[in-house]
């Protein structure tokens, strides 16, 4: 699958698909959403959510789709979108709540009971479940630095914070990964954030 | 976009060469019925919502009519002369400047494709405080008890707020226009 920064879509699909045409609106949903949803998988794990940013993104590419202004392709454009809207539903107050109350769960829970060992062997390092073990900010900032390839100056400014923010957040994010890397009997347990 | 080749090359290397989530998301038609309204039990509802609205609202406008005429007529004057009166000092009228504010919030575009996470935050957040406001000052002008000057600390509450507002608004839109 292409990279979703990759994607372009032929101008006359395009035009047509400003004016309405219904079969061009899909010839560019079939090109970008697969791309589109797998990007936003990595930044929101939790699928109902992933999918509901999914679909705020698709509706906002078609509403403003005449604002496109041909400086990158379509793709790095709709990823600017979707990357947006993941970091606004990461910072949104129902997510917020929802992790509060999820941590105060977790704090009833008996002693031991919310960490989950990692059973996996050194040679079969599972990245999705090392990248699941992160803090959904940190995981965020670790997939547009290292994947994205944002820098520290552009990721602090989408999220609204200082480059030091950027710096730490993937700092303990390397730190947390690398400890997957590591011999089983240093891997740390997998803790729910 | 970095391009400084880390440590840290490795990691993003595994972290690409991800498979693509094995959930797809769903076709077109679903996203087309997904972002249809729904017209059957929305509508029922908001029908059945804007009778209550309706009638709530009716109540109340009787019911205040009958307090504030009641409490506005004098009660040593002579019989049949009703003076419907101020029965409490209004505030205000919101200031001009306020007006312009808002006519001018009206007047810029909607919310750009791409946002900046912190500024729309700050967006949010004061239309929720000015929203907030306004049901304050909502109920302050029904409630008969009021005194003017609380009212009046509300107002120009919601004018701070109006302003703030315009002046994040007016960042947000010059950013834009300079990309």
């Amino acid at each position: 699958m292409a990279r979703l920064v990759d994607i372009t879509v032929p101008d006359a699909v395009r035009v047509r698909a400003c004016a309405g045409d219904e079969d061009a609106r899909r010839v560019i949903y079939a090109a970008v959403a697969p791309a589109t949803f797998t990007l936003i998988r990595r930044m929101i794990a939790q699928r109902s959510a992933a999918e509901d940013v999914f679909q705020d993104t698709m509706m906002i590419l078609f509403e403003r789709l005449t604002e496109f202004r041909h400086e990158a392709p379509l793709g790095a454009w709709l990823r600017q979108i979707a990357i947006s809207r993941c970091l606004m539903h990461l910072r949104s107050p129902w997510r917020r709540v929802r992790l509060a109350l999820e941590a105060e769960a977790l704090d009833e829970l008996p002693a031991g009971a919310a960490q989950v060992t990692a059973p996996l062997p050194p040679e079969t390092i599972d990245i999705e479940r090392a990248l699941g073990s992160l803090a959904p900010t940190a995981r965020a900032v670790l997939w547009m630095y290292e994947v994205e390839g944002y820098s520290h100056a552009e990721i602090a400014q989408a999220f609204g914070r200082s480059i030091s923010f950027s710096k730490s957040q993937l700092a303990r994010a390397h730190l947390r990964l690398r400890a997957w890397f590591e011999p089983q009997g240093h891997r740390p347990t997998c803790t729910l954030t | 976009m970095h391009t400084d080749l880390e440590p840290g090359q490795s990691l993003a290397r595994l972290l690409r060469g991800l498979a693509p989530d094995s959930a797809h998301p769903y076709g077109w038609d679903e996203f087309r019925r997904r972002a249809q309204p729904r017209p059957t039990l929305a509508a029922h509802l908001a029908s059945g919502r804007a009778l209550a609205a309706t009638v709530v609202i009716a109540v109340a406008a009787c019911a205040l009519a009958i307090r504030v005429g009641g409490l506005a007529r004098h009660p040593h004057a002579a019989p049949g002369s009703v003076h419907y009166g101020v029965a409490r000092q209004e505030p205000a009228r919101p200031p001009a400047e306020e007006t312009a504010a808002e006519r001018y919030l009206a007047s810029l575009p909607r919310d750009p494709a791409v946002v900046h996470v912190g500024t729309r935050a700050a967006v949010e957040t004061l239309e929720d405080d000015i929203a907030q406001v306004d049901d304050m000052v909502s109920a302050a002008r029904a409630g008969s008890s009021t005194p003017p000057a609380r009212l009046q600390a509300l107002l120009d509450e919601r004018t701070q707020l109006v302003s703030s507002l315009v002046q994040v608004r007016y960042a947000e839109s010059l950013a834009y226009a300079s990309r």
